[in-house]
């Protein structure tokens, strides 16, 4: 018997998860190749129009995986944490690919609801492991396994890896590049999809950038960020990009600039984005956001990312002219 | 008669520019012609300009390009620097108006603000994904209402009571007009609309939230048109300088960024204009993505290629591998 885990959503932050379960549950485990055109393509053509570039590529994912296995998982995200929500194209996914009228494998599909607590987790863990008919004890030691896999992988992001080197071993952390270091904010699935973000991690590294993210970051100084905010944040997906940036934002010896890269017709994002600039306009913080969708014209981004770049540099070389103190070099050398 | 040449090229999505200047930065030639798909021709069509205007027998020392096409133009002419359009820009600025704390540049397909302080770029923003508002849409709407593109600013100078056109959405303010033709408004307080929807979407998109300081400076081909400038000097309040060389001021820019470089320039000399250049587009096989990789090629040798994702064809230097 064999899973198929699409790579794409929520795989950027739950596979090692569901990856050390099947392992445990001894149920063979396959993943889809990194999102590349035909996927995307083939995704878009078979998903509601007015599903984001995410969406999509999630659909091609679930195609992809469909002649070669014999479930695909799709989990139904509600939330993840209390009182807090996942989007609601991601929440309607199954449904959706269940409605695509495509010839596929049964879906995985288990309510993962931890709106009241971590059993919500336990429940759906234990809803897969039946529906693979698997006995209560290999779930229960599944699920201890698992969420300390999850940790394990934490540690590692924190390290400064992205999920993808995290999850398929790549243990030590290249040299940091010393020209800059930027935070390259979004939802996971954006900025890490090697063809939505147009690889904008690696662009940004190759170019001697130190690049951190919102999931290297430990999640108190989510929490930091957050304690900004009058009210409490309902969507987890935002609250860890809204977090991230205002710990930045307050903090702003850690990184030089914030780059937030969104979809197009991102419902969350269009309000945490202009709060976000809000707050980084008020202590003049360097910031820019990048939608981004389908299209695969890459010079708009490119240009985008140089006069960024060039901008925080420029920035930064007048700073150090003006004053005295404030040394650039020094200041990342103290940095891990 | 100047010791050294340099050259900017700005290869835009509308219009190609180059401007040559002498090593004190002084402006001797420049060219402005209608890109119209083919930017190979109009680079070589602006550089014959350009080298039938400047004084013989005197040496380029350096190239440099920018614009949508600078990939494309630097593999033609052989450059020395390839910049992005926002530092392009920002540097023609600050040595023409050093005073200059806002840019509003309105290209063809883009539109930017640049903000600057002390010298340096301290923001700036462009059009997402949207291009109303831009140079183009203008063009569309002087041909369709018959109008020379060069006489629509004055056009709307003579409005007695400009009409209100939605300019948020570029199909939507198109409607809009005719829909203001139909119910019998005149042309030019139609057109004296159009060019306060065009600054009131500019300022609210691509301006969105920044602070605009003065002295601002209004640039790019759009900055021709007067109807556009008036519009914003009532939006801001603010005076707005259009610089001499408004329209080429990307060109200027990059053309001051290879002064540094002067000696060894990479420049294949004006002998391109005649240049036999074949560009190839090929469906890579080589993996699920399928790039569209380009080939450059002058007279039947390889230059350059670009548009794939792996970097397979575009990190391999061509001219020294001698393929």
């Amino acid at each position: 018997m064999i899973v198929g885990v699409p790579r794409a959503l929520l795989y950027y932050v739950y596979y090692p998860l569901w990856r050390r379960f099947f392992a445990e549950l001894e149920v063979g485990c396959i993943l889809s190749p990194p999102t590349n055109e035909a996927i995307m393509n083939a995704g878009a053509r078979a998903v509601v129009d007015e599903a984001c570039a995410p969406v999509k590529i999630a659909m091609g994912h679930v195609l992809a995986l469909a002649p070669e296995v014999d479930y695909v998982l799709v989990p139904r995200f509600v939330s993840v944490e209390p009182r807090t929500y996942i989007c609601p194209k991601l929440m309607g996914l199954p449904d959706m690919i269940r409605q695509s009228g495509q010839k596929m494998p049964p879906l995985l599909a288990p309510d993962i609801d931890m709106s009241k607590g971590y059993l919500g987790l336990a429940r759906a863990l234990m809803e897969t492991s039946r529906c693979l008919e698997k006995g209560l004890w290999s779930t229960v030691r599944s699920f201890h396994h698992s969420l300390a896999e999850m940790r394990r992988i934490k540690h590692k992001l924190i390290a400064g890896l992205t999920p993808e080197e995290a999850f398929h071993g790549t243990n030590r952390r290249r040299k940091p590049g010393r020209r800059l270091r930027i935070a390259v904010l979004g939802h996971p699935y954006n900025v890490y999809d090697p063809l939505l973000s147009m690889n904008i991690v690696e662009r940004l590294r190759a170019e001697g950038i130190d690049v951190i993210t919102a999931e290297m970051l430990p999640l108190e100084h989510i929490s930091l960020g957050l304690s900004q905010l009058r009210k409490k944040l309902f969507w987890s997906l935002s609250k860890m990009v809204l977090g991230a940036g205002l710990y930045f934002v307050n903090h702003a010896a850690e990184v030089d600039g914030i780059i937030l890269l969104s979809s197009f017709g991102c419902g969350l994002e269009s309000l945490v984005a202009d709060l976000l600039e809000r707050h980084a306009r008020r202590q003049e913080f360097p910031f820019m956001q990048l939608t981004v969708d389908e299209h695969s014209g890459e010079a708009g981004l490119i240009t985008r990312l140089e006069a960024f770049v060039e901008t925080v540099e420029g920035r930064i070389n007048n700073a150090r002219n003006l004053s005295p103190h404030g040394d650039h070099e020094l200041r990342h050398a103290g940095n891990p | 008669m100047p010791s050294k040449i340099f050259l900017g090229l700005d290869v835009g999505s509308v219009s190609t520019k180059v401007v040559a200047i002498d090593a004190l930065g002084h402006v001797l030639a420049r060219s402005y012609l209608p890109t119209q798909g083919q930017p190979i021709v109009a680079i070589q069509s602006a550089l014959r300009e350009i080298a039938r205007a400047l004084p013989p027998g005197v040496p380029v020392a350096g190239v440099a390009t920018t614009g949508s096409g600078r990939v494309m133009a630097s593999a033609l002419v052989g450059a020395d620097v390839v910049k992005n359009e926002i530092t392009a820009h920002a540097t023609a600025t600050l040595r023409v108006l050093p005073s200059v704390r806002t840019i509003i540049e309105i290209g063809g397909q883009d539109s930017k603000i640049i903000l600057l302080n002390h010298g340096v770029v301290t923001d700036f923003a462009m059009n997402t994904v949207c291009a109303a508002g831009t140079g183009s849409f203008l063009d569309r709407q002087a041909h369709r209402l018959g109008v020379p593109i060069t006489e629509l600013g004055e056009l709307a100078l003579k409005a007695a009571s400009p009409t209100r056109i939605a300019g948020r959405c570029a199909v939507f303010a198109e409607s809009d007009m005719i829909h203001k033709q139909q119910t019998g408004h005149s042309l030019s307080d139609i057109v004296a609309g159009l060019c306060e929807a065009l600054v009131r979407n500019y300022l609210s998109n691509v301006a969105k939230g920044k602070t605009i300081a003065g002295p601002v400076s209004f640039q790019g081909g759009v900055a021709a048109n007067v109807g556009i400038l008036k519009a914003f000097e009532s939006a801001l309040a603010l005076p707005i300088i259009v610089p001499e060389h408004y329209d080429v001021m990307g060109a200027l820019g990059v053309a001051y960024l290879a002064q540094p470089t002067a000696g060894q320039t990479r420049f294949r000399g004006f002998g391109v204009v005649a240049a036999d250049c074949q560009v190839k587009g090929e469906d890579c096989d080589g993996c699920g993505n399928r790039c569209e990789v380009v080939g450059f090629r002058i007279d039947g040798r390889v230059q350059a290629y670009w548009g794939d994702r792996c970097g397979k064809y575009s990190h391999v230097n061509y001219l020294s591998v001698g393929t």
